[in-house]
């Protein structure tokens, strides 16, 4: 067992755990004491976190400019100050773009999900439910490539194109259109296509007993997983700054096969897997019985979750506790939607019910 | 050359700007509550970016310690300035419910200014940038400490704030 780590490495997998070396990860999974520094840390940075909450999320940046205009010397170009008065519409300003993107990095990238949950499940999305972890599970979630090896054979291609008809074309799917658009978002939208997504996972005896967890089952070894998503189309509606106000997304929602397996035996085995929180396991467990419901992790300390009806398909809202995010997600089809932005729960199911 | 200095105001001010003054005001307000107030620490801020010779690739993260270090001083000297004063200067008009708000959220925030005001100075402003989203690496330069310092010294300030608060 090696050292513990001091409180600043601690504190850092509060919210920056990729800064935080393996070993210090695996011994802290592993060590009540740790465990028990890393809860007090969270618990410190979230108190601080909504201790420093703010409202300034609608700046207008054009009169800003103005008033320091009028502040600078002469040389700085009065001109300029003209031309630009007055042009940008007090818009949405920089709402918190968080929830758009990562909405949207969840739908289109289906290998930033397996990589950011360390977790593979295999199934065929009907439906999404919300699995509810604190921060500090991160931690101890089960880190695959220590059980077999990983190959992403698609990485999704993410690019720009002109307009939906184009993403239309290029995918195959029914681009949605956004028949009103929320206060405060406004413009046109940029568009961005990712094509099929897909990783293929080998199990691997020799790993895991490296890795020292649990045996796998007989006849697991060499079998594979692959895990198949997209296309999807994003489509992004920015603030006056660049970042976005809303995202409407969708894509061909994720797959996975394995070869030979049944879907039970990997399950069992996943769930087995050291460091997985007993409550976690067990909120799988339930979510994953038939293989056809994509979890979507979600820090219950930060986020709260409820469903919703969108045009008769039960969706799952997520929205931030401080309400400066929320984003609904639903499964229709074998096409998972979602719409997101730095906006009310309420007015993103307006956006979601209005979709064309 | 005093005349020259004075009116040597760099080129690229207007674009740097429009990209990180939404983001100035935030790091500000994290501290100030209020926006307006925060608004006013933004402008000092860009003031002095307009007169120096920071690499433009280097401006976010001076502008953050700027805005930072500039809204920590106004919470010791106390300075304040009426919403009122500064919608005149922005041409705004002012409304009731901007005012309210504001008033109300520094009301809020009274608490979290003298706990912000009593901690050492490296550790208020980590404390601030890493709540405003900059990374540890991010903060280890602006800070000019070890990546791995920066955790020690949050986890210090975000007990000592918590402890603060709850007294």
């Amino acid at each position: 067992m090696n050292r513990h780590p001091n409180p600043g490495v601690l504190r850092r997998l509060v919210d920056e755990p990729a800064g935080v070396t393996d070993a210090d990860r695996a011994h802290v999974a592993g060590c009540a004491d740790c465990l028990t520094g890393l809860a007090d840390a969270t618990a410190d940075a979230t108190a601080a976190g909504a201790a420093l909450r703010t409202r300034a999320d609608d700046v207008d940046v054009p009169a800003a400019w103005d008033r320091l205009s009028a502040a600078l010397p002469a040389a700085a170009s009065p001109a300029r100050t003209a031309r630009r008065r007055g042009r940008a519409p007090r818009a949405a300003g920089v709402r918190r773009p968080l929830a758009a993107a990562v909405a949207f990095a969840a739908v289109l990238s289906v290998a930033g999900v397996a990589a950011a949950n360390d977790w593979l499940p295999v199934f065929r999305t009907e439906q999404v439910a919300p699995v509810a972890f604190d921060s500090a599970d991160l931690v101890a979630l089960p880190d695959l490539s220590a059980y077999g090896t990983v190959e992403v054979t698609g990485d999704g291609d993410l690019h720009t194109v002109a307009d939906p008809a184009a993403a239309a074309a290029e995918t195959a799917l029914d681009v949605p259109e956004v028949a009103e658009l929320p206060g405060g978002v406004v413009g046109d939208p940029s568009v961005q296509v990712g094509g099929q997504a897909s990783a293929v996972f080998t199990f691997s005896d020799d790993l895991a007993a490296q890795a020292g967890g649990q045996a796998p089952p007989a006849g697991l070894d060499g079998s594979q997983v692959r895990l198949v998503a997209g296309p999807g189309v994003a489509q992004i509606w920015s603030s006056a700054s660049g970042v976005p106000a809303l995202v409407v997304a969708t894509a061909v929602a994720p797959s996975a096969d394995s070869s030979g397996v049944p879907f039970q035996t990997l399950r069992d085995y996943l769930l087995s897997l050291p460091g997985l929180p007993d409550d976690l396991a067990a909120q799988l467990r339930t979510f994953t019985a038939d293989g056809s419901t994509l979890p979507l992790p979600v820090p219950a300390d930060l986020v709260d979750s409820s469903s919703a009806d969108v045009d008769g398909v039960t969706a799952t809202v997520l929205e931030s506790r401080d309400r400066s995010m929320a984003a609904v997600v639903w499964v229709e089809d074998g096409v998972v939607t979602a719409v997101a932005g730095s906006l009310g729960a309420d007015e993103v199911l307006e956006v979601a019910r209005g979709l064309r | 050359m005093a005349d020259r200095q004075l009116h040597a105001v760099r080129g690229d001010l207007e674009q740097v700007f429009r990209r990180h003054y939404p983001a100035v005001v935030a790091v500000a307000a994290r501290v100030l509550g209020g926006r307006a107030e925060a608004e006013d620490v933004a402008q000092e801020v860009f003031l002095s970016f307009g007169r120096s010779t920071v690499p433009a690739g280097e401006a976010g993260g001076w502008l953050s310690v700027a805005a930072a270090h500039t809204a920590l001083n106004h919470l010791r000297s106390g300075r304040r300035r009426s919403d009122r004063e500064v919608a005149v200067v922005s041409g705004e008009p002012t409304t009731v419910p901007d005012v309210v708000d504001d008033v109300l959220a520094r009301e809020a925030h009274g608490q979290v200014r003298a706990a912000l005001a009593a901690l050492p100075r490296t550790q208020a402003v980590a404390l601030v940038l890493r709540h405003s989203g900059l990374s540890y690496a991010d903060v280890a330069t602006a800070l000019d400490l070890s990546p791995g310092s920066v955790g020690t010294t949050l986890r210090r300030a975000e007990a000592a704030l918590r402890k603060e608060l709850h007294q």
